[in-house]
C-alpha cells in the first residue's frame, strides 16, 4: 500500500508546482529570470532602394516610434533605419531572442549584423500590407555578437496623403529585443485583438447578416431587417482587408476601393435607423444613391496624392449624416416606444462615441490608439443589435402565431355556429314547407269534401244520411285537426273534453260528473292522441245518449308520469250480451278499442244487463 | 230583427239557413250574399241588425266583412257561420268583432237555439277561444308601449274568473252555479270579454300600423 500512495502523493505535489507556476506565468507577463527586454527608440534613417543599408549616403537619425510624416513628410517608398545593441547580461545564455515590432507600415524586411533574417512579404507594388499585423522577429544565436550588433530595417510605405486611413500612413514602431517567449506574449495579444478578434465577430457578423438578409426578404414589410442584414454584411466584407495582407492591386486601387466601401456603409446604416422607425423619405433615399456615385468620384477627381484630405472630408460628412440619422431614429422612439429607447440610446451613444474617437485620431488630435477598436467592437454592436432584432422578430412571430390560432380557434367557432344555424334554418324551412302542404290539404278538404257534406246534412231527406254525413264531417275535422295540429298541453285537452261532454250530456237532461286531476298537469298530447282520443270519447258519450236510458254518467281521468286513464261510468241498462257472448258491435265498442290500440293504449268495456257500463280507456304519454 | 245580413256561397247552404233564419226571426228582411265584395256594398247600403257570416269565400275572408260592420254600424251583431271550428280560424273573427259563432253542420233545432240566444246577449264562448283570449290579454299587459288615444282595454276581475273556468272546462250554466251568478249576468260578462277583445285587438292593430308607418301620429 504504501508503495502505491508514495507517487500519487509526488504526482499530487507536482500538479500543485505546475498550477502555481501556471498561474505565476499568467499573472506576470514576464517571468522573473527572464532578460530584461531592450527597448530600442532612436535609429539612423536614410532614404534608399539599395538592398543594403546605404553606408555611404549620409542619414538622419530619428527618434521611434517614427511617423514619416513628421520626419519624412510627403516621402513615398523605401527607407533604411539602422540601429546598434548590445545583448543583455542574461542568467540564461542560451535563451532564444527575439525583435518585437509593434507597428511597421507597409511593410518590412529585416537584417541582423549584414544578413538578412526576416521578410514580411513583397517589398515592391503590391506591397503586403502589414500596418495593421505586429512582427516578431527571431534573432538568430549564430549572428548574434556579445557586442555591437548591427540591426538594420528596411522599410517600405506610402505618404498619409496617399492613404485613406491614418492607419495605413508609413511608420515604425519602437523597436523591443528581448527573450523570444516575453515578447511572443505581446505580439500574440496585439495580434488576437488587432486581427483574430476582428476576424472572428467579422464573420459570425457576415452570417447573422446573411440570416437578416433572409429574413428581411421573407417579410417585406419590416424592410430595416433587411437593411440590417446588408449593413452587416458590408460591414464584414470591410473588414476583410484587415486580415488580407496580399491583394492583387497597388495601395491607390486599395485605399479607393475602401473608401468607396463606406458609402454603401453609411447609407444602409441610415436607412436601417429610418426604417426602424417606420420613417422614409423618397429624397433622403436618393441623396444616399448620390453620394454613393460622387464619394468614389470625388476621390478619382483628386487623385491618388490627395486621397486623404479628400476622404477625411467625406468621412466627415458621412458622419454628420449617421450621426443626424441616430438623433431621429432616437427621437422618435423617445416619442413613440420610450421602452426601447435606453436599450438603443446606450449601444448607439457608445458607437458614436467610438466613430468620434476614430476621427479625432484620423485628424490627429489624440494619437492612435494602440488596438483598434472601431474593428471589433463595432461589429459586436452590431451583433447585439442583431439579437435584439432577433428577439424582436421572434416576439412579433410568436404574438402573430397566437394570432392566428386565436383566429383560427374564432373561425373555427363561427363556422360551427353557422353550421348550426344552418341546419336549424333548414329544419325550420322543411316544417314550414310542411305545415304550409298541411294547410294546404285541409283547406281543400274543408272546402270541397267539407261543403258537399254539410249539403248532404242539409239537404238529405233521410235521417240518417244526414246523420252520417254530420258524422263524416265531424271526422273529416278531426282529421284534419290530427294532421295540422300542434301538440297540445294535456290540460287544454282534458278541458275541451270536459265541456263538450258536460255540455252534451246537459242537453240529453243526463246528470255529469267529471272529475280530472286537482293539480295542472304539463305533459304534451300529441295532436293525433287528442284526436283519437275525443273520437273514443265522443262515441261513449252518443252511446249513452243514445242508448243507455243512464241518467247519470261518471267521468274520472288520472295522470301518471307515463299514461293517462279515463274512466267514463253510466248508471244505464248496459249492453245487451248476443248469443254468442260477445258484446254488441253496434254500439261502437270495436271501433274505439281499435282507436285505442292503434295509440299502443287499451279500451276494456265492463257491462252487464242492469248494471250500466263502465269505459276504462288507458294512453301511454 | 229587421235587416239580416246573410253571407255564403254555397246556395243549397243559404236556402237552407235562410229558412232556418225565417224560423227564428220570423218579421226579418234578409239580404243575402254570395261574395265578400256583395256583402261590403250592402254594408255601406243597408242598416244591419245581425249579420250571418261565413268565413271562407271565393273573393275572401268574411272577416273583411266583419271587421266592416263593426266600424260602420257597431250596432249589428255579427256572428261567424263556418264549417270550421278551431280556434285558428274563429279568433281572428272575434277580434275582428264577431260576437259568437255556428258550426254549419250542427242540427237545425241546434242552430236555431244558439242563435235565439245570441241575439238574446248569449254568446257561446268554447274553452280553446277562452285560452286564446287569455293569451291575447296576457301579451297586451306585458307590452310596455301602447299608441297615444287609445284605451287600455284590460278585464275585471270577474271577466278573468269567467274566462278562466272556462278555459279549465266548465260550462258557462257551471260557472253560473259556482260563483253564485244568473244566467244573464254570466252571459254579460262573455260579451264584455268579446266587446274587450275586440277593442284591444284594434287597438293593437293600429300600433302595429303605427310601427309599419303607415299613418303618422297626428
Amino acid at each position: 500500500m504504501p508503495a502505491h500512495r508514495l507517487p500519487l502523493a509526488a504526482a499530487l505535489r507536482r500538479l500543485c508546482v505546475g498550477a502555481v507556476v501556471g498561474l505565476l506565468v499568467l499573472a506576470g507577463q514576464a517571468p522573473v529570470w527572464a532578460a530584461p527586454v531592450q527597448v530600442i527608440t532612436s535609429a539612423l534613417a536614410s532614404r534608399s532602394n539599395a538592398d543594403q543599408f546605404p553606408v555611404d549616403q549620409p542619414g538622419e537619425t530619428v527618434t521611434l516610434p517614427d511617423d514619416w510624416e513628421d520626419s519624412q513628410p510627403r516621402y513615398e517608398g523605401s527607407l533604411w533605419y539602422r540601429t546598434r545593441f548590445d545583448l543583455a547580461a542574461s542568467p540564461e545564455p542560451d535563451e532564444l531572442l527575439a525583435l518585437y515590432i509593434e507597428r511597421v507600415c507597409t511593410n518590412v524586411e529585416v537584417h541582423l549584423n549584414g544578413r538578412r533574417i526576416f521578410s514580411g512579404g513583397r517589398m515592391t507594388e503590391p506591397v503586403a500590407r502589414n500596418c495593421l499585423y505586429p512582427q516578431l522577429v527571431t534573432l538568430p544565436a549564430a549572428l548574434l555578437r556579445e557586442r555591437g550588433n548591427v540591426l538594420d530595417l528596411h522599410v517600405v510605405g506610402h505618404a498619409l496623403q496617399r492613404v485613406t486611413s491614418r492607419q495605413r500612413a508609413a511608420g515604425l514602431s519602437a523597436l523591443k529585443i528581448g527573450p523570444y517567449a516575453v515578447l511572443e506574449a505581446e505580439h500574440a495579444s496585439r495580434t488576437f485583438w488587432n486581427i483574430s478578434s476582428v476576424k472572428l465577430v467579422s464573420t459570425a457578423l457576415a452570417v447573422l447578416g446573411c440570416v437578416m438578409i433572409a429574413l428581411g426578404w421573407m417579410q417585406r414589410r419590416e424592410a430595416y431587417l433587411g437593411y440590417f442584414g446588408w449593413l452587416s454584411l458590408a460591414w464584414s466584407l470591410m473588414s476583410l482587408r484587415l486580415w488580407l495582407r496580399d491583394m492583387p492591386w497597388d495601395n491607390g486601387v486599395i485605399e479607393f476601393l475602401f473608401c468607396t466601401g463606406f458609402a454603401p456603409v453609411v447609407a444602409l446604416a441610415v436607412q436601417y435607423l429610418l426604417s426602424y422607425v417606420g420613417l422614409r423619405s423618397r429624397w433622403v433615399e436618393n441623396a444616399l444613391a448620390v453620394q454613393w456615385l460622387l464619394l468614389p468620384a470625388t476621390l478619382l477627381l483628386a487623385g491618388p496624392t490627395h486621397l486623404f484630405a479628400m476622404a477625411s472630408a467625406w468621412y466627415l460628412l458621412l458622419t454628420v449624416e449617421l450621426f443626424g440619422a441616430v438623433g431621429l431614429h432616437l427621437y422618435v422612439i423617445w416619442r413613440r416606444r420610450r421602452s426601447e429607447f435606453w436599450p438603443m440610446a446606450v449601444p448607439l451613444a457608445a458607437a458614436a462615441a467610438m466613430v468620434l474617437a476614430e476621427l479625432a485620431a484620423q485628424h490627429d488630435l489624440v494619437a492612435l490608439p494602440r488596438v483598434q477598436w472601431l474593428h471589433f467592437a463595432v461589429p459586436i454592436l452590431f451583433l447585439g443589435v442583431t439579437a435584439r432584432l432577433l428577439q424582436v422578430f421572434a416576439r412579433t412571430l410568436l404574438a402573430a402565431e397566437d394570432g392566428r390560432s386565436t383566429l383560427e380557434v374564432r373561425v373555427k367557432e363561427i363556422t360551427a355556429e353557422i353550421e348550426r344555424n344552418f341546419a336549424t334554418l333548414a329544419e325550420l324551412r322543411v316544417e314550414q314547407v310542411t305545415e304550409k302542404e298541411r294547410k294546404r290539404i285541409a283547406a281543400d278538404l274543408h272546402d270541397d269534401l267539407g261543403a258537399k257534406l254539410l249539403t248532404i246534412v242539409h239537404t238529405s231527406d233521410n235521417e240518417r244520411i244526414s246523420t252520417l254525413a254530420r258524422e263524416a264531417l265531424e271526422e273529416m275535422r278531426l282529421s284534419v285537426r290530427g294532421l295540422t295540429g300542434k301538440p297540445m298541453r294535456l290540460a287544454d285537452a282534458l278541458a275541451d273534453w270536459r265541456a263538450e261532454t258536460v255540455s252534451r250530456l246537459g242537453q240529453a237532461n243526463i246528470e255529469a260528473d267529471w272529475r280530472g286531476p286537482a293539480e295542472d298537469v304539463d305533459q304534451l298530447l300529441p295532436a293525433r292522441g287528442f284526436v283519437q282520443t275525443t273520437r273514443i270519447l265522443r262515441e261513449a258519450v252518443s252511446n249513452i245518449i243514445k242508448h243507455s236510458g243512464a241518467s247519470h254518467c261518471k267521468v274520472r281521468c288520472a295522470i301518471s308520469e307515463r299514461e293517462f286513464g279515463l274512466i267514463v261510468q253510466d248508471n244505464g241498462k248496459g249492453i245487451p250480451m248476443e248469443l254468442d257472448g260477445k258484446l254488441d258491435r253496434g254500439h261502437g265498442m270495436s271501433s274505439m278499442k281499435h282507436r285505442a290500440k292503434q295509440m299502443q293504449g287499451q279500451c276494456l268495456v265492463e257491462s252487464g244487463p242492469g248494471y250500466g257500463t263502465v269505459i276504462r280507456l288507458t294512453l301511454p304519454l | 230583427m229587421n235587416n239580416i245580413l246573410l253571407l255564403e256561397d254555397l246556395p243549397e247552404i243559404r236556402t237552407w239557413l235562410k229558412v232556418l233564419i225565417k224560423g227564428v226571426f220570423a218579421d226579418s228582411q234578409i239580404h243575402e250574399a254570395a261574395r265578400v265584395h256583395d256583402a261590403l256594398g250592402l254594408v255601406g247600403a243597408v242598416k244591419f241588425n245581425l249579420a250571418l257570416v261565413d268565413l271562407g269565400l271565393p273573393d275572401g275572408s268574411g272577416v273583411d266583412v266583419v271587421a266592416a260592420l263593426r266600424e260602420q254600424q257597431p250596432e249589428c251583431q255579427s256572428v261567424v257561420v263556418t264549417i270550421h271550428d278551431d280556434d285558428d280560424h274563429l279568433f281572428p273573427a272575434l277580434q275582428a268583432g264577431a260576437f259568437g259563432y255556428l258550426l254549419k253542420e250542427q242540427a237545425r233545432e241546434l242552430i236555431a237555439e244558439q242563435l235565439k240566444r245570441m241575439s238574446q246577449g248569449e254568446p257561446p264562448l268554447s274553452p280553446s277561444i277562452a285560452r286564446r283570449v287569455i293569451s291575447h290579454f296576457a301579451s297586451q299587459t306585458q307590452r310596455q308601449e301602447r299608441p297615444q288615444n287609445m284605451p287600455h282595454v284590460a278585464l275585471t276581475d270577474r271577466e278573468n274568473e269567467v274566462l278562466l273556468r272556462v278555459a279549465k272546462g266548465y260550462t258557462l250554466p257551471e260557472i253560473g252555479v259556482q260563483l253564485n251568478l244568473s244566467r244573464h249576468t254570466i252571459a254579460d260578462y262573455v260579451k264584455q270579454i268579446y266587446r274587450k277583445l275586440n277593442v284591444s285587438s284594434r287597438a293593437e292593430a293600429a300600433l302595429e300600423a303605427q310601427r309599419l308607418g303607415l299613418f303618422r301620429r297626428a
